[in-house]
């Protein structure tokens, strides 16, 4: 491998991306405003559904441009072990992850909000909002397109970097690549782990918008909407975090990872969600619609809290420590190879 | 025997009454502890450097008794299903006492609650058994076999995964044992949520539409 060549490949493709990207982002932080007010309005109130469609649609082809550039990623990223020089393996960044986890949110939201037949009319407003700020989180806060995985982009480009010089730097660098390689970007279980969570997210986001439409027209009628789309998000939920038990014993071993922030509101988001489905067992109750529909929004505000997490609090699952796109910008510099 | 069925369903709604707190407790405790981190972060140099140790300590201290307590609830959860109100005290009594012996036996708590998750595993596993089987002895709140199976299998991978964390951590049988409980639950879950379309005779649930 020859780092200067393979990060001069790296960067063309992270130009053709931002060159496709950047409008298109544009497109989509104006679309998600579009959205917004076409919810909002009483009198686009027809368009709704053609417009939540039209966002859906956008949405997949940014997608398909970000598919496409994490297939070039995947052409490009190989790690070579220093020592050896052997190919150990190519880095398949999974598409979920960093700058494209709100993108992928609002993905799942849309395109659920598109199937959603039970009460449309009365949802449909809710979803397009929750769909539209998503969206423009998206867009604006995760830059997908002009800022793609910076964490990712910016450990890649220091270890081409070690790479180019090294001795002992490179084969820490090598060692640092690989254990991401093999434990975070190439596990199996970052391929399957957060799409189950972001379709029980889009789930979660449309029962929050039932709940709140039953405490708006007091109606169990509502209630058994929101109830029917938890439980839709309850099980890949379920199923997605037991699934990161074993995968966190090995790959945390020796940390206390049990006691990371993001761990914690996950449990306790998980917890709340089973509140919520046990405590509907006695809805016939006197007044316990009042506690059913409390448990639901506040188990959506932890689940918004669970995300915002992320961000905040440092620990395993974090990006809250350094600022990775400017790092990779040094480092890409340092390499010699920047534009 | 309707008062049975009352006490039962009392019984019923002060276990899961428990189980809310408990899980609630821990979820509080999550939370603060979150917070906690936060603050300590962005106002303490090298926080976790020096101290996140110790922060783990003090939480693992404070949830201890209360994962102890969620366990020991869990465990009276299980054979409320299958005995009378008065067998259900001596066989829960009997469970806490069997882990107890085991926990001073071996000086090990992981061996005193692995053996009290273990008897509860037994019963359940009967429980659900007899649910498959049609019988009449198991009490629930819902109604429909596929429901009550769905929700016995998901309680036992419940239980199941209780030992996978108290005692299968470091072992070889750990990946099959937690693969095991993790069919058990999602399967039980999806058997309880989706029993209607599962069944053969296909039943469309009609929920009662009323204003609050």
């Amino acid at each position: 491998m020859n780092p200067v060549e393979t990060f001069e490949a790296l960067q063309a493709a992270r130009l053709a991306l931002a060159q496709i990207g950047a409008p298109l982002q544009g497109i989509i932080a104006a679309a998600a405003i579009g959205l917004a007010l076409v919810a909002i309005l009483p009198q686009a109130r027809r368009w709704r559904g053609l417009a939540l469609g039209a966002a859906a649609a956008l949405l997949l082809v940014g997608e398909a441009v970000l598919v496409w550039f994490h297939w070039r990623l995947w052409q490009i990223a190989q790690v070579v072990d220093p020592i050896t020089g052997q190919v150990t393996g190519r880095v398949a960044v999974p598409l979920w992850v960093e700058s494209e986890k709100l993108y992928v949110w609002a993905l799942a939201v849309a395109i659920l909000g598109v199937f959603v037949k039970t009460h449309r009319k009365e949802l449909l407003s809710g979803i397009m909002l929750v769909t539209a700020v998503l969206m423009a989180g998206g867009a604006l806060l995760g830059q997908p397109f002009t800022d793609p995985v910076p964490g990712f982009l910016g450990q890649y480009a220091g270890y081409l970097q070690a790479m180019q010089f090294g001795g002992q730097a490179a084969v820490g660098a090598f060692e640092g690549m690989e254990a991401s390689r093999q434990f975070y970007y190439n596990a199996w279980y970052m391929w399957v782990h957060p799409p189950l969570l972001f379709f029980a997210y889009g789930c979660f986001a449309i029962s929050f918008v039932a709940t709140i439409q039953m405490i708006v027209a007091r109606h169990s009628s509502f209630e058994t909407t929101s109830y029917r789309w938890a439980r839709l998000g309850y099980l890949p939920l379920t199923f997605g975090m037991l699934l990161g038990f074993p995968w966190a014993i090995l790959a945390w071993s020796g940390e206390s990872w049990w006691w990371s922030g993001k761990v914690n509101m996950s449990i306790m988001m998980w917890l709340l969600y089973t509140a919520y489905l046990h405590a509907r067992l006695y809805l016939r109750r006197k007044g316990m619609w009042k506690l059913v529909a409390a448990l639901s929004v506040l188990s959506f505000a932890i689940l918004v809290m669970t995300y915002a997490t992320t961000y905040l609090v440092p620990g395993a699952h974090s990006y809250a420590q350094g600022a990775p796109s400017a790092f990779a910008e040094v480092v890409l510099d340092a390499i010699g190879g920047g534009s | 025997m309707i008062v049975d069925d009352i006490r039962q369903r009392s019984w019923d709604f002060a276990l899961t009454v428990l189980t809310v707190v408990l899980l609630g407790g821990l979820g509080v405790q999550s939370f603060l502890g979150t917070i906690y981190v936060w603050w300590a972060q962005t106002t303490i140099p090298n926080w976790e450097q020096f101290a996140y140790e110790g922060y783990v300590a003090r939480m693992n201290a404070i949830a201890a008794p209360q994962l102890i307590a969620l366990v020991v609830v869990m465990g009276l959860c299980v054979p409320k299903r299958l005995f009378s109100r008065t067998a259900l005290i001596g066989v829960s009594a009997a469970m806490v006492a069997a882990g107890i012996v085991a926990w001073a036996v071996t000086g090990s708590l992981a061996t005193g609650l692995t053996v009290y998750l273990g008897l509860a595993a037994l019963i359940q596993l009967a429980v659900a058994a007899l649910t498959a089987l049609g019988a009449k002895g198991p009490s629930y709140l819902t109604e429909g076999r596929i429901t009550k199976l769905g929700s016995a299998l998901l309680h036992l991978g419940f239980i199941v995964f209780g030992i996978v964390v108290a005692a299968l951590q470091r072992s070889a049988f750990m990946l099959p044992v937690f693969w095991a409980s993790t069919v058990l639950m999602v399967g039980g879950t999806a058997m309880s949520f989706y029993a209607s379309k599962l069944s053969v005779k296909r039943t469309r649930v009609v929920e009662p539409e009323e204003s609050f």
